[in-house]
C-alpha cells in the first residue's frame, strides 16, 4: 500500500460519496454543495494524475464559477425544498437499471484493454507546456473558445432579460 | 495506480451521473446529474493523456471545463426563463414537445 | 382484260388534295367559320381528285405477270425487313374505285351546298371538313396495299361516318344513331383486327401481293385459314351491314340525306364488299366461309327487302334496300364471283346515290320524309324523271345497269349451285321492284292530301345534280348492253327473262296497289299477317341488342366497378388506414419529457456497447 493508492483510495470514497449524495439528496441546496465537494474531490484526482494545472483550473472555474451560478438559479427558481426522495423521483429502479447497465457496458471494455505500462514522464513542465500549446498548436481552438464564450454571454443575458 | 482504476472511477462516477439525469424531477437537479458526468469525462481524459504522455488529452480538459461552464450559464438561463413563462421547474410539466 | 397498273404519283395526289383540304379546314379558324369559303376548298379539292382519278386511270399501263401493282415505304421496322409498310396499290380495283368515291363525292359535296343552305354558317364549315376528311379515309382505305392500312383507314371511315351521322349533334336521336353506328360497326372490327393479326402472326407479312402470290403458289399455311378468313369478314359484316350486324344502317338516316347518300349507300359501307373483293384471292381457299358468305348475303338481302315494304320514311326504305343490295353483293362473293359483286357495287354506288339525292329533293319540297304526305308532283317530271331512272335501275330493267349487274349475280350464284339463296335472291328481287315503285307512286304519283304542291320550288342545284346522276346511270346501263360484247358470267337462257319477269311483277303489283288501289295494301297486310308484323317490328334485332348490350356489357362494368372499388381501392385503402394506425402508435414515444429522451439515448448507447463487444469477437 503506496502512499499514492492511499491516497487515490480516499479521494475516490471522497467523490463516490458525494456524487451519490448529489443524486439522492431529495433538498436541492443540499445537492449543490455535495456537487461542490464532488468537484473538489476530482480536483484532487487531478493532482493524482500530474496537472496541478488542471487541479487549479478545476477549483477555479467548476467549484468556485459553476457552484455559484447553480445557487444562483435555485434561489430564483424558490424551490429549495422538494418532497421526500420517493416523490423527488422518478422510476427509481429504470433509472439504475439503465445507469447499471451502462456502467456495466463500459467495464465491459476496460477489462479487454490490454494493459498499460508506468507513467512515462512529462517533458517539461506541464504549466508550461499547456500555456505554449495554447498559443502554439491549439491557438485556434482556444481563439474560437473565446468567441464562444462572447455568444454564450450574450446569449445568456439575452434569454434571462427582464420582461419590459 | 494503474490506468484501469482511474477510468473504473469515472465509470462509475459517471453511471451515478446518469442515474441523476434519469430520476431527477426538478431541472437544476438534471442539470446537476450532467455536471458529474462531464466531471467523469474529464478525469477520463486527463488519465489517457496521463499515461501516453499526451498532451491532447490535458488541453481536451481543459477545454471541455471551459465549455461546460458556458454550457452551465446557458442551461440556467433556459431554467430561469421557463420558470418565469411556466411557473414551474418540475420535469414531468415540461412537455410541451409532446407528439 | 389485262389487269393494269397506275401511277403512284397520282394515286397519292388523289389522296392528299381531300386530306389538304381537311387539315385546312381543321386549322384555319377563319376559314371554317366561313361556310362559302370552306365549301369552296373542300369542293375545290375532291374535284382535284376526281380530275386526277380520271388522269390514273387513262394513263394506266399494263401490269407483268409477276409484277406488284403495289408502291410501298418501309413503316415500322423490324429485323430482316420493316415489319409494316405504307403505300399505294393503283390496279384495276383500286382505280374504280377511286373513280367512283372521288365522283360521288364531288356530287354530294356540290349538292349539300342547296341543300343545307338553311345552316347556321359556321356549323357548315364543319360539315365539309368532315366530308373530306371522309373522303380522304375512304380513298385510303381503297388504295391500301396492306391490311394494316386498310384497317387504319377503315377506322378512319367509321369516325367521319359517326360524325357526319351525329352533324346534327344537339338531337338526342342523331347522337344516339351515331354512337350505334359506331357501337355495332366496332363489334365487326373485332373480328377484323383479330383476323389481320392472327393472318400476320401465320404468314408474317399484312402486305396483299405477297399474301396473293402466297396463296397462287399454294404455300400459304392452311391450318387457321378458316378461322382467320371468318374473322376477317367479320369486320365485312359490320361496315356492309350484313345480318345480324345490319341494324345501324336505318339508324344512321339521322344524318343529313346528302350524307347517307354518300357514306350508306355509295362509299363506305361498300367497304365490307370492297374488303371481300380485294381479299378474294385469300377467301378462294376457304369454300365454306364462301358458302357461308353466300348465305348470309341472300338472307340480308330478302330479310331487308321484307321491311323495307313496311316502311313509311322514304329514307329508311332507301337505307333497308342498300342493305339488301349489300346482301346481293356478298352473296356474289360468296358465290365464288366477286367480279359480279364488284360490278354491282359500282353500278348500286351511283344510282342509289341518285336516289338519295332525289329523296333529298321531295324532302326538301314537301318538308318531311314521310310517304303518306307527299304526291301529287305528276306534273313536274323534272323532279320525278330522274329518280325513276334510279329506282329502274335499282329494280333490274333493261337497259339499266341494276339488269345485267343483278342477271349476273343471279347466275353466278345459280352456278355455284347454291339453290336456297338463289331463290332467296330471287324473291328479294321481286320485293325490290315492289317496294320501289311503293314508293314512287307515294311520293310522286299519288293523289295530294293537300293542295299547294303544284309547281313545286327545287334548287337548280340538287335537280341539276340528281339530272347528271341520272344521265350517268343511263350511260352506264347503254354501255353494258351495247358496248361490251363479253360477259364473264353468263347463265342458263332462261335467266334474263326470269329476272325481268321478277321487276315486272313486283312493279305490277305496286302499281296495282298503291297507284290504281286496285288491290287494298291492308287486306294484303292482313293475310301476310305474322310476317308484316315482325317486319313493321324490325323482328326484334334491336331489341335483342339492346338487351345484350344492357345485360351482359353493364353488368360487366358493374362488376369490374365493384371489383375496383372494393379490391383493389380497399387493398389501397387498408395499408393506408395500416399506416395511419401504426403512426399513431409509434406517435406515443414522443411524450415530450426530456428524460424519457435520455433514456432513449441511453438504451441506444447500450446497443452500441453491445454491437460493438460483438464486433470484437
Amino acid at each position: 500500500m503506496t502512499a499514492e493508492m492511499l491516497a487515490f483510495a480516499g479521494v475516490a470514497v471522497v467523490l463516490l460519496a458525494s456524487s451519490l449524495g448529489v443524486v439522492l439528496t431529495p433538498n436541492l441546496f443540499h445537492a449543490v454543495l455535495y456537487l461542490a465537494a464532488a468537484l473538489v474531490a476530482t480536483g484532487v484526482v487531478f493532482l493524482l494524475l500530474d496537472a496541478p494545472f488542471l487541479f487549479a483550473v478545476q477549483l477555479l472555474l467548476y467549484a468556485g464559477g459553476v457552484v455559484t451560478i447553480v445557487v444562483f438559479a435555485i434561489m430564483l427558481t424558490e424551490r429549495l425544498v422538494g418532497a421526500s426522495i420517493k416523490q423527488a423521483s422518478r422510476y427509481l429502479i429504470n433509472g439504475a437499471l439503465v445507469s447499471a447497465a451502462v456502467f456495466v457496458g463500459v467495464v465491459g471494455f476496460l477489462v479487454q484493454m490490454p494493459p498499460v505500462g508506468p507513467r512515462p514522464p512529462w517533458p517539461d513542465d506541464l504549466t508550461v507546456m499547456v500555456g505554449r500549446a495554447l498559443v502554439g498548436a491549439f491557438a485556434i481552438p482556444f481563439e474560437l473558445l473565446g468567441v464562444l464564450l462572447v455568444i454564450v454571454l450574450v446569449g445568456a443575458l439575452y434569454l434571462a432579460r427582464s420582461e419590459s | 495506480m494503474p490506468l484501469g482504476a482511474y477510468l473504473a472511477l469515472a465509470a462509475l462516477v459517471f453511471a451515478i451521473g446518469l442515474f441523476g439525469v434519469l430520476t431527477r424531477r426538478n431541472a437544476v437537479g438534471i442539470l446537476l446529474g450532467i455536471e458529474l458526468m462531464l466531471n467523469a469525462v474529464n478525469i477520463n481524459l486527463v488519465a489517457f493523456g496521463r499515461f501516453h504522455a499526451d498532451l491532447a488529452g490535458v488541453m481536451f480538459t481543459l477545454f471541455t471545463i471551459a465549455i461546460t461552464v458556458a454550457e452551465v450559464a446557458v442551461g440556467l438561463a433556459i431554467v430561469i426563463v421557463i420558470f418565469r413563462v411556466r411557473r414551474t421547474v418540475d420535469a414531468d410539466h415540461l412537455d410541451l414537445l409532446r407528439g | 382484260m389485262t389487269p393494269r397498273v397506275g401511277s403512284a404519283t397520282l394515286a397519292l395526289l388523289v389522296l392528299g388534295l381531300p386530306f389538304a383540304s381537311f387539315l385546312l379546314l381543321a386549322v384555319v379558324r377563319p376559314l371554317r367559320r366561313s361556310a362559302p369559303a370552306a365549301a369552296a376548298v373542300s369542293i375545290a379539292a375532291i374535284a382535284g381528285s376526281l380530275v386526277t382519278a380520271l388522269l390514273t386511270m387513262s394513263g394506266a399501263a399494263p401490269l407483268a405477270a409477276q409484277q406488284s401493282p403495289s408502291t410501298t415505304w418501309s413503316w415500322i421496322p423490324a429485323d430482316g425487313g420493316p415489319m409494316a409498310t405504307v403505300g399505294v396499290m393503283v390496279d384495276d380495283l383500286a382505280m374504280t374505285m377511286l373513280l367512283l368515291v372521288t365522283l360521288v363525292s364531288f356530287l354530294v359535296q356540290v349538292y349539300s351546298w342547296a341543300y343545307l343552305h338553311d345552316e347556321p354558317r359556321t356549323s357548315l364549315g364543319r360539315y365539309y371538313a368532315y366530308h373530306s376528311l371522309f373522303a380522304f379515309s375512304m380513298l385510303g382505305l381503297v388504295l391500301a396495299p396492306t391490311f394494316l392500312q386498310m384497317f387504319i383507314f377503315w377506322e378512319l371511315v367509321g369516325l367521319c361516318s359517326y360524325l357526319l351521322i351525329g352533324y346534327w349533334y344537339e338531337r338526342p336521336s342523331a347522337a344516339r344513331a351515331a354512337v350505334k353506328a359506331f357501337w355495332i360497326t366496332k363489334l365487326g372490327d373485332l373480328g377484323l383486327v383479330a383476323g389481320i393479326v392472327m393472318l400476320w402472326s401465320a404468314t408474317g407479312t399484312f402486305d396483299f401481293w405477297t399474301l396473293f402470290q402466297m396463296a397462287s403458289l399454294g404455300s400459304l399455311p392452311v391450318e387457321a385459314l378458316p378461322l382467320i378468313m371468318f374473322l376477317i369478314y367479320l369486320g365485312a359484316v359490320g361496315k356492309s351491314a350484313q345480318f345480324p350486324l345490319h341494324v345501324w344502317l336505318p339508324d344512321a338516316m339521322e344524318g343529313p340525306t346528302p350524307v347517307s347518300a354518300l357514306i350508306h349507300a355509295a362509299t363506305m359501307v361498300t367497304a365490307g364488299v370492297f374488303l371481300v373483293t380485294r381479299a378474294f384471292p385469300l377467301f378462294r381457299l376457304t369454300p365454306d366461309l364462301l358458302t357461308l358468305i353466300a348465305w348470309v348475303g341472300a338472307f340480308t338481302a330478302l330479310l331487308a327487302a321484307s321491311m323495307a315494304c313496311v316502311e313509311i320514311d322514304i329514307k329508311r326504305v332507301l337505307a333497308y334496300s342498300t342493305v339488301s343490295q349489300l346482301g346481293y353483293m356478298m352473296a356474289a362473293a360468296g358465290a365464288a364471283a366477286p367480279e359480279a359483286g364488284f360490278l354491282h357495287l359500282i353500278a348500286h354506288g351511283v344510282f342509289k346515290a341518285l336516289l338519295f339525292l332525289g329523296a333529298g329533293v321531295v324532302i326538301h319540297v314537301f318538308h318531311t320524309n314521310d310517304l303518306f304526305r307527299m304526291g301529287g308532283v305528276r306534273g313536274s317530271p323534272w323532279i320525278w324523271l330522274p329518280f325513276v331512272v334510279g329506282t329502274l335501275a335499282l329494280s333490274g330493267v333493261w337497259p339499266l345497269p341494276g339488269f345485267f349487274t343483278k342477271e349476273a349475280i343471279l347466275a353466278g350464284v345459280l352456278d355455284a349451285r347454291l339453290l336456297v339463296p338463289f331463290a332467296m335472291l330471287s324473291v328479294a328481287a321481286f320485293l325490290t321492284a315492289f317496294y320501289m315503285f311503293r314508293v314512287v307512286c307515294l311520293a310522286f304519283f299519288a293523289r295530294p292530301h293537300h293542295a299547294g304542291h303544284a309547281h313545286p320550288r327545287v334548287p337548280g342545284l340538287m335537280n341539276g345534280v340528281c339530272w347528271v346522276l341520272g344521265a350517268l346511270t343511263l350511260a352506264m346501263g347503254l354501255q353494258q348492253a351495247f358496248f361490251s360484247g363479253h360477259h364473264e358470267i353468263s347463265g342458263p337462257g332462261w335467266l334474263p327473262g326470269f329476272s325481268l319477269a321478277l321487276a315486272g311483277g313486283g312493279i305490277l303489283l305496286a302499281w296495282a296497289m298503291y297507284q290504281r288501289r286496285a288491290i287494298d295494301p291492308a287486306r294484303v297486310a292482313r293475310a301476310l299477317g305474322p310476317i308484316e308484323w315482325m317486319a313493321r317490328r324490325r323482328y326484334g334485332l334491336d331489341g335483342l341488342f339492346a338487351g345484350l348490350y344492357r345485360g351482359v356489357l353493364l353488368a360487366f362494368a358493374r362488376l369490374i366497378g365493384w371489383l375496383d372499388r372494393y379490391l383493389v381501392d380497399g387493398v389501397v385503402n387498408v395499408l393506408s388506414a395500416w399506416t395511419l394506425r401504426a403512426g399513431d402508435r409509434v406517435r406515443r414515444l414522443q411524450t415530450g419529457q426530456p428524460q424519457d429522451y435520455v433514456y432513449g439515448v441511453a438504451l441506444g448507447t447500450l446497443l452500441l456497447f453491445v454491437l460493438a463487444q460483438w464486433g470484437l469477437r
